[in-house]
């Protein structure tokens, strides 16, 4: 039998050109990491107009050059409690913020800030029914309108959709994003792990839930490319400066973690991960049920096919639970947060939801759950699946 | 009389010499103290030095302890209680290596299976006997020890170290073996890829690029973890180990607070109950804004 041949010269050939090509490279990064880096995040301009507590109301100002709002109903955008809203904000080029100012979107963000010990007896319902009421009350207010469009990311998502179950009087439309609604699938690890957490001990021990602690699991869902292989890519391109900058405000975002108050935490993992009482309409908050049939206004589901974390299973089953006739799923390809971050997907997904609002905007427009007296029409329920290479091919 | 009972009384006798030397000894010392120093002794008329009272008293019972100790009874007891120490660290020290020849066998064991095929993505023979074996030991022989009733005054206090210290131990080994199981997937997936590159090579498709062999083996790697993931071992020991993290940051909590309550800083459970009290009132007057607003 012949003896394997192992090109054993030519792997050592190559290794040589490969050291040549680091030692050059760790030449350039040094000049790199040791000069001036433009790192900083959430560089959109922004005035904090309420507070409350460590949670704080941001309106970004429409630029100049807008002339104005294209869509008059303000958003109010609501992310989640893990990680932070500075994610929208990550760089001027990939800015979800500046792109709905830009198109004429009066945008405002909940800043949830850092809760310390003392926030640890607030509750889910203390989220929505009190700061977010509060904040929807005082946007009412402010720009005189009766009723806001909502958007929510990931639990803020959640959130968003008790909210408009519970006071669907003051939401005007509803769009969620890789929100996670039924936790009843095995198809993310997350929920799998979830379901044997003993949450009263966590409690119990940590007061909050430390959000390095959280790091620390998301981390582990994926260890492989989490924590070897995207500094392996780090090192490959430390030579390339517009790289570095947005490898570093990535990880800048990635590892600002705040604390979750203990009582939301172990709400939102007893009553939606373990008993997933969300989707079936028997989560109560404050005592009164969240019923998703009285989400009757327009909603807008969009999540990621990769998304490991809410994945498609745990998202796209809320358009069919809702009482609204005007609902539209949108399934993009790509995970939890290249949505939002990806140069790519962000060319279609503020359009989406922007031309979406549009068509919604009318005041005078009949609310979406209940068909006027004289016509009957078919729901206008809509399921795209949209692939970004396809799109980009049609260009 | 047999050679052992001539070397016990030997010994003994000798052991009565040296107690009553030693008691002479003590019975000298007061009497040698002043006359080294030069100087006079004191009577209780003249405000007798309470420093010398106690000397002298220290002494005095020395002397008697001595002399006691003398006593052939008094030996003979103290032999009987003397070879009781050793039996016990018998005991103590049969299991402890008892156990670790135990473990050394598993050891060898495992080692002896590498080399061996290894199935790819499999995760069906996990390796957790050492870590059960250290279990069971320590259940079964150490643990008593940190549960044994504390008396006395700072009893609790004793209680709370010694259930600290024995959640810290359930702690650890817990965390041993998921830091084990985290590590399973990389010991597989280099034999795979070793077992991959031995393929390609008997096919004459070897990769040029280190950069190649490295994707393949964060493939295989990436492809081991999600296995792992979703297995029901890999559940229980993640749920496992953060039960017992908890139970010891709680024990630890405890003795924390006990330590803070000799200082002027409140404890935890003080600030918890002050925040609890500022929410529930917080919200009422919420609720009794929201009545008089008349939303």
């Amino acid at each position: 039998m012949d003896q394997p041949k192992i090109p054993v010269d030519m792997i050592l050939r190559h290794l040589a050109e490969d050291a040549e090509k680091a030692k050059g490279r760790v030449q350039k990064a040094s000049d790199i990491l040791l000069g001036q880096l433009d790192t900083a995040i959430a560089t959109t301009p922004y005035d904090t107009v309420y507070q409350e507590d460590r949670v704080k109301l941001k309106h970004y100002r429409l630029p100049e050059e807008r002339g104005g709002k294209a869509i008059r109903t303000p958003l109010l955008v609501v992310y989640a409690l893990i990680n932070r809203e500075t994610m929208l904000d990550l760089q001027p080029e990939r800015s979800v913020v500046n792109s709905f100012i830009k198109s004429g979107v009066d945008v405002y963000m909940i800043d949830w800030g850092y809760p310390g010990r003392k926030d640890k007896f607030l509750t889910i319902d203390d989220h929505v029914n009190g700061y977010m009421d509060s904040i929807v009350d005082f946007i009412r207010d402010r720009t005189g309108h009766d009723r806001i469009n909502l958007m929510g990311i990931c639990m803020g998502g959640s959130f968003c959709v008790m909210y408009s179950a519970l006071h669907p009087e003051k939401v005007k439309n509803l769009v969620t994003t890789v929100c996670p609604t039924n936790f009843d699938t095995d198809q993310g690890l997350l929920h799998v792990w979830m379901k044997h957490l003993d949450a009263d001990r966590m409690i119990e021990a940590f007061g909050n839930m430390p959000g390095d602690l959280m790091n620390f699991g998301f981390l582990l869902l994926n260890p492989a490319r989490l924590m070897i292989d995207k500094y392996v890519g780090f090192l490959e391109n430390m030579d390339n400066k517009v790289f570095v900058e947005n490898f570093i405000r990535m990880e800048k975002w990635i590892f600002d973690s705040p604390d979750v108050p203990g009582e939301t935490f172990r709400q939102f993992i007893k009553d939606c991960y373990q008993k997933n009482l969300l989707i079936n309409s028997e989560m109560e908050l404050g005592g009164r049920r969240v019923i998703l049939k009285n989400i009757t206004m327009p909603l807008l589901n969009i999540y990621g096919q990769y998304d490991h974390l809410v994945p498609p299973g745990a998202a796209e089953i809320l358009t069919s639970k809702v009482g609204s006739r005007d609902t539209e799923d949108v399934c993009l390809d790509t995970g939890h947060i290249g949505i939002y971050v990806s140069s790519k997907t962000q060319k279609e997904f503020v359009p989406k939801i922007v031309s979406w609002f549009k068509a919604r905007d009318g005041e005078k427009r009949a609310q979406a759950g209940r068909p006027p007296a004289n016509r009957r029409s078919a729901p206008l329920k809509k399921k795209t699946r949209q692939s970004v290479a396809a799109k980009a091919a049609q260009r | 009389m047999s050679g052992d009972e001539s070397q016990g009384v030997g010994f003994e006798s000798l052991l009565e010499a040296w107690m009553k030397m030693a008691g002479q000894f003590w019975k000298t010392m007061p009497d040698m103290r002043a006359d080294t120093y030069g100087m006079p002794e004191q009577t209780s008329e003249e405000g007798q030095n309470k420093f010398q009272e106690s000397l002298d008293s220290m002494l005095k019972l020395w002397n008697t302890m001595s002399l006691l100790a003398a006593e052939p009874r008094a030996a003979d007891a103290l032999f009987k209680g003397a070879s009781v120490v050793p039996e016990l660290m018998m005991k103590v020290i049969g299991s402890g290596w008892e156990g670790y020849f135990t473990m050394l066998q598993q050891t060898m064991q495992r080692m002896g299976k590498i080399g061996q095929q290894t199935e790819a993505y499999s995760f069906n023979n996990l390796d957790e006997n050492i870590f059960k074996v250290w279990s069971d030991i320590y259940e079964k022989e150490l643990r008593p020890l940190f549960n044994v009733p504390q008396l006395g005054l700072t009893r609790f206090y004793q209680e709370r170290i010694g259930e600290a210290v024995d959640k810290f131990n359930l702690f650890q080994s817990t965390f041993a073996q998921f830091l084990r199981i985290l590590s399973l997937p990389v010991e597989k997936s280099s034999k795979v890829l070793q077992q991959q590159i031995e393929e390609m090579a008997q096919a004459g498709a070897l990769p040029e690029s280190s950069q190649d062999y490295y994707r393949m083996w964060i493939k295989i790697l990436e492809g081991h973890y999600m296995t792992l993931f979703k297995s029901p071992e890999y559940a229980e020991s993640l749920r496992e180990t953060l039960n017992r993290f908890d139970d010891y940051l709680i024990a630890r909590q405890q003795i924390l607070s006990d330590m803070l309550q000799s200082l002027p800083v409140p404890t935890e459970k003080d600030m918890d109950e002050l925040y609890r009290e500022i929410y529930q009132l917080k919200k009422k007057v919420k609720e009794l804004e929201r009545k008089s607003n008349g939303t």
